[in-house]
């Protein structure tokens, strides 16, 4: 298999290329540094800040599935899952509303139910600040998770 | 059975429909580059940033080499091209197997059968990331390599005339 691998370098070099200007020029773009699930007024914490916070007395709240946050979570956190959170947020109404600080994590980069959550409690008055990269930048950081099973 | 694959019409026929579908498949994602970002975060294979990077750039990869062999034009080069991004493809799938993610809809050829599924079509085993799309990425990567192998047995011919020229 004769290959000239001038051409081949040429057309993954053309094709980027013109991707990259396409995404400046062709106003589809978007800005590549950055989530594109992170709107204009989402605050995103990266995992030491946010540890920073919780050890200052902040109240986590986990936005993924319940089972996910009865299997484990952030030590403290408090489930408050965006698929069910018109049911789930009134009873927590009182402690999020005298929290000190309020942060909302989900599943990773890939999981938007955390900057929903937080862009929800924003609509309500409350201010809070969403875990960036969520619970495996947590992990990699190697900050703790209580595993203890909930009901 | 090689001297099958390399003959003319066969190697036509896997140029035009690799090639086409590497351009089919392109389009949706270049037109909406965040939505094909978001869809690439599902994978949960690079982090944000490098997949931020290839929502913009592998789609114009796809479109480059699918048009050039649909073209004829460097055949064994955007073969090889379209060989090393299934490659990539297939990688990133075996990680997301490996690790149990649910992916949705993979963003292979349209960003719209994320909304289709109200239809139910195209059925959720030709959307996600699994053994539909395994299989088929294992075929077209034997088509690409059928290419790549196949157009040299054109080249040396075109060597050996050129030789007395010289």
């Amino acid at each position: 298999m004769r290959i000239d691998w001038r051409r081949f370098v040429a057309i993954l070099a053309l094709g980027a290329g013109a991707g990259l200007a396409w995404n400046a020029l062709s106003g589809r773009g978007f800005t590549l540094t950055r989530s594109v699930l992170a709107q204009a007024g989402d605050q995103l914490v990266k995992a030491q800040e946010a540890k920073v916070l919780l050890g200052k007395g902040a109240l986590f709240l986990d936005a993924r599935p319940r089972d996910f946050w009865r299997m484990s979570r952030i030590p403290g956190s408090l489930a408050l899952p965006e698929d069910d959170f018109d049911k789930s947020f009134p009873p927590l109404e009182p402690a999020l509303r005298h929290a000190r600080a309020v942060v909302v994590y989900c599943s990773g980069y890939g999981c938007e139910a955390s900057l929903v959550v937080a862009r929800k409690l924003r609509e309500r008055g409350i201010d809070a600040a969403v875990l960036d990269e969520g619970l495996p930048a947590w992990e990699d950081a190697k900050l703790p998770l209580d595993r203890t099973p909930k009901p | 059975m090689m001297a099958l694959l390399r003959g003319r019409a066969v190697q036509l026929l896997l140029r035009l429909l690799l090639g086409g579908f590497f351009v089919y498949a392109s389009i949706d994602k270049i037109l909406a580059p965040a939505a094909f970002a978001r869809v690439i975060y599902q994978w949960q294979v690079t982090g944000p940033l490098l997949s931020n990077l290839g929502a913009v750039t592998l789609p114009w990869v796809e479109l480059l080499a699918g048009a050039l062999l649909v073209l004829g034009v460097w055949k064994r080069e955007c073969a090889l091209v379209i060989a090393l991004l299934l490659c990539v493809f297939l990688g990133a799938a075996a990680t997301v197997l490996a690790r149990g993610i649910d992916v949705e809809n993979c963003g292979c050829t349209s960003l719209a059968r994320s909304e289709a599924t109200s239809s139910g079509w195209p059925p959720s085993w030709a959307r996600g990331v699994g053994w539909f799309l395994v299989s088929r990425d294992l075929l077209m990567l034997g088509a690409a390599l059928v290419i790549a192998s196949g157009a040299e047995r054109r080249a040396a011919p075109e060597r050996d005339a050129a030789t007395p020229a010289a």
